[in-house]
C-alpha cells in the first residue's frame, strides 16, 4: 500500500513554502500577525498551535482560499493563485467533509482529475495507495470520517505535487491508518517532497516530524529542527520523599533549582537521573518515588503556547 | 476552460439534484401536453368542436411546446443554474473546487457555462418529450407529422434561447445569495408571485421581468396574446442575458471573492 504509484527516484523539483509577515485581520479579530516561516523540501515540518492560533487562516492564505492582509505566502515563489494547474504543484487536505455525501469517491476524485487534466487512472492508482480500492465506487456520504479523511488524502495525492499541506490529516484515523499515514509522510519527505502538517496530535507530531512551527495568538512562538527545540528544554527529575526539608538543603548545597510541590514532593530543574541518583544515595535520603520529567514535544508546546508573551523562540540546528 | 467547463458538467452528473430537476422539468411538460390534449379532445365532444389536430394546426408546434414551457419546465432551468453555484456552498466542495482552479472569476464562468449547457439538455429533453408524446397523440387524430415537423425552423432557436439564458440567471442568483433554498425559494417567488403581480399591475415593467424576458426570447412560442406586450425577442434575449450576468458580475465581487473560512 506504501509503494510509490509512479517511481521511487528523489524528485528533482524540491518546492519549498515561504511566509513572510503575514498579516491576517477578520475585523476587529487579528487572527495572523507578522508571521514568517520557511518549510524546506525533503522534511516534514509540523504546523502546531493551541485552537485560534491561526493555523488553518494561515493554511487557507497559503492556498489561495483567504485573503492574506499584508505580508506574503508562496509555495515555490509563487501564490497559489498564480500556479498553473495547482493540482499537480500542491497537493490540500483541509476538510474531512468536503464532499458531496451522493457523489461517489472514485467520481470526487474523477471531477478534481479532469479539471487539472489528470488521467483517470490515477484516480484508481490513488485509491489504491490510500487503502480505499474496494470502497471507490461508493458514496462519500457513506465513509466513515477516517476514509473521508482518506480520500481527502487521495484527492491531494491525485497531481502527485512536490508539496503537501494537510490539515489535521491523522483525525478519525484508526491507530493502523495514523501509522500508515505516518511511514507514508516519511516516505513522501524522503523523496524529497515539501510537507507541513497541521495536528493537534503531539504525540504522533513528535514521532513524525523533522522541523516545527509553534504559533500561538497569530504569532510564530517557535521554529526550526524538532531536535533543537528539545533540546533547548531543561530536564527535571520529580523526588517523592518523607524527608523533603533534608532534601532542599542537599539540592541547594548542590546548587540546583528545586521547588516543593507538595510536603512529600519536590522537583528538580535543570538534572538527569544519572546526575541526581547518586548525590540522594550518598546522603541516604528515602525515596519513594523519582520520575525522570521527560522533555516532550507537548511539554515544549504547553510551554511556548501557555504564556503571553508573544516572543519567538529561535532553535538551534540540529 | 474547456476542462473546467467538463469538470463542472461533470459535477452536475454525478450529483441528484440536476438530475431531479430535470424529472421534475419534463413531469411539468409531460402534464402540459396531457391538458392541452384533455382540453383539445374535450372539445371534440362538446360544444367546441376543437379537436387535438386542430389546435395543433392551428397554435403549431409552438403551442403544444408552450403549454410545458409556460407551466414550468423552464424555470427548472433556472433552478440548475442556482444548484451549480449554491451546491457547492451547501455540500462545503467550493473549498476544493477553488483548489483546483484558484481563479475565481474563471470558475464563476466555468460553472455558468456548464449551467447554460445543463439549460440546454433540459430544453433537448423536454423536445424530444414532446416528440414522444405529441405525434403518437397527433396520429391518433389524423394529424400530419410532417407538418409538425416543419414548423420545427421558427420555434426551436427561441425554445433553447430561453432554456439557455435562465440557466445563466439562476447562476447568477446563485452566485449573489450563497445559501441554496433562499435561492431556491427566490426563483419560485420571482416566477409566481412577483412577475404575475408585475403582469397584472404594471405590464410595462414586467416585461422586462426574467420569466416574461424568456417568453419573449421563445417568440413563436409564446401566445399571441402575449407576444402583444412582450419585448422584440432580440431585446429579449439581452435583457435576459443581463438578467444573467449582471447578478454574476455583482456577485463575484461582493459574494464569490471572499475568503473561504
Amino acid at each position: 500500500m506504501l509503494a510509490p504509484v509512479d517511481g521511487s527516484s528523489r524528485r528533482a523539483d524540491a518546492v519549498p513554502i515561504e511566509v513572510s509577515g503575514l498579516n491576517k485581520r477578520f475585523g476587529a479579530i487579528q487572527a495572523v500577525s507578522d508571521l514568517s516561516f520557511t518549510v524546506a523540501p525533503g522534511r516534514i515540518t509540523g504546523f502546531l498551535g493551541p485552537n485560534g492560533a491561526g493555523k488553518t487562516t494561515t493554511l487557507r492564505i497559503l492556498l489561495g482560499l483567504v485573503h492574506a492582509t499584508s505580508g506574503t505566502a508562496t509555495i515555490g515563489g509563487r501564490r497559489y493563485q498564480d500556479i498553473e494547474r495547482p493540482l499537480r504543484s500542491v497537493g490540500a487536505l483541509l476538510e474531512s467533509t468536503s464532499f458531496h455525501p451522493a457523489r461517489r469517491a472514485r467520481d470526487h476524485l474523477r471531477m478534481c482529475a479532469i479539471a487539472a487534466a489528470i488521467k483517470t487512472t490515477r484516480v484508481d492508482e490513488v485509491l489504491e495507495l490510500v487503502g480505499l480500492k474496494d470502497a471507490g465506487r461508493r458514496r462519500a456520504g457513506g465513509y466513515s470520517l477516517g476514509m473521508r479523511q482518506r480520500l481527502g488524502l487521495a484527492a491531494a495525492l491525485l497531481g502527485d505535487p512536490p508539496v503537501l499541506i494537510l490539515d489535521e490529516p491523522a483525525n478519525g484515523l484508526d491507530p493502523q491508518g495514523i501509522a500508515w499515514l505516518r511511514e507514508f509522510l516519511r516516505y513522501l519527505a524522503g523523496q524529497g517532497h515539501t510537507v507541513l502538517v497541521s495536528s493537534h496530535l503531539l504525540a504522533e507530531m513528535a514521532q513524525t516530524v523533522d522541523d516545527v512551527v509553534i504559533i500561538a495568538g497569530g504569532r510564530v512562538r517557535a521554529a526550526g529542527p524538532l531536535s533543537g527545540l528539545l533540546s533547548q528544554i531543561r530536564s527535571s527529575m520529580r523526588v517523592r520523599t518523607p524527608e523533603v526539608d533534608r532534601l532542599l538543603g542537599v539540592l541547594a548545597a548542590a546548587h540546583w533549582d528545586s521547588r516543593r510541590l507538595a510536603h512529600d514532593l519536590v522537583v528538580v530543574e535543570g538534572v538527569t537521573p544519572d546526575q541526581l541518583g547518586p548525590v540522594l544515595a550518598r546522603s541516604q535520603i528515602v525515596v519513594y518515588e523519582l520520575v525522570n520529567e521527560r522533555t516532550d514535544l507537548e511539554s515544549v508546546f504547553l510551554s511556548l503556547t501557555g504564556s503571553e508573551t508573544p516572543s519567538a523562540t529561535a532553535v538551534p540546528g540540529p | 476552460m474547456i476542462r473546467g467547463v467538463r469538470a463542472e458538467l461533470f459535477k452536475l452528473r454525478t450529483a441528484p439534484g440536476p438530475w431531479v430537476v430535470l424529472g421534475a422539468a419534463l413531469l411539468f411538460t409531460a402534464l402540459g401536453i396531457v391538458v392541452v390534449f384533455l382540453v383539445s379532445h374535450a372539445g371534440v365532444n362538446g360544444r367546441h368542436h376543437v379537436s387535438f389536430v386542430a389546435l395543433t394546426s392551428q397554435y403549431r408546434l409552438r403551442r403544444l411546446v408552450a403549454a410545458g414551457f409556460a407551466v414550468g419546465g423552464v424555470w427548472m432551468s433556472a433552478v440548475v443554474g442556482v444548484l451549480c453555484v449554491t451546491g457547492e456552498y451547501r455540500h462545503k466542495i467550493m473549498t476544493t473546487s477553488m483548489l483546483v482552479e484558484p481563479r475565481r472569476w474563471r470558475l464563476l464562468t466555468e460553472k455558468a457555462i456548464a449551467s447554460l449547457i445543463w439549460g440546454l439538455g433540459i430544453a433537448v429533453a423536454s423536445l424530444l418529450l414532446v416528440g414522444a408524446m405529441g405525434i403518437p397523440l397527433l396520429k391518433t387524430q389524423g394529424g400530419s407529422v410532417s407538418a409538425l415537423f416543419n414548423q420545427a425552423g421558427p420555434v426551436l432557436p427561441g425554445f433553447f434561447a430561453a432554456f439557455a439564458l435562465l440557466a445563466l440567471f439562476g447562476a447568477g442568483l446563485g452566485t449573489l445569495i450563497k445559501n441554496q433554498i433562499a435561492a431556491v425559494v427566490t426563483i419560485l417567488a420571482i416566477t409566481f408571485i412577483i412577475e404575475p403581480v408585475f403582469d397584472g399591475i404594471f405590464p410595462n415593467v414586467g416585461r422586462w421581468l426574467p420569466y416574461a424576458a424568456s417568453a419573449a426570447v421563445a417568440g413563436d412560442i409564446a401566445p399571441a396574446a402575449e407576444r402583444v406586450y412582450l419585448l422584440s425577442w432580440w431585446l429579449a434575449t439581452i435583457v435576459l442575458a443581463a438578467w444573467g450576468l449582471v447578478p454574476i458580475v455583482v456577485g463575484y465581487f461582493t459574494t464569490f471573492r471572499k475568503d473561504v473560512t
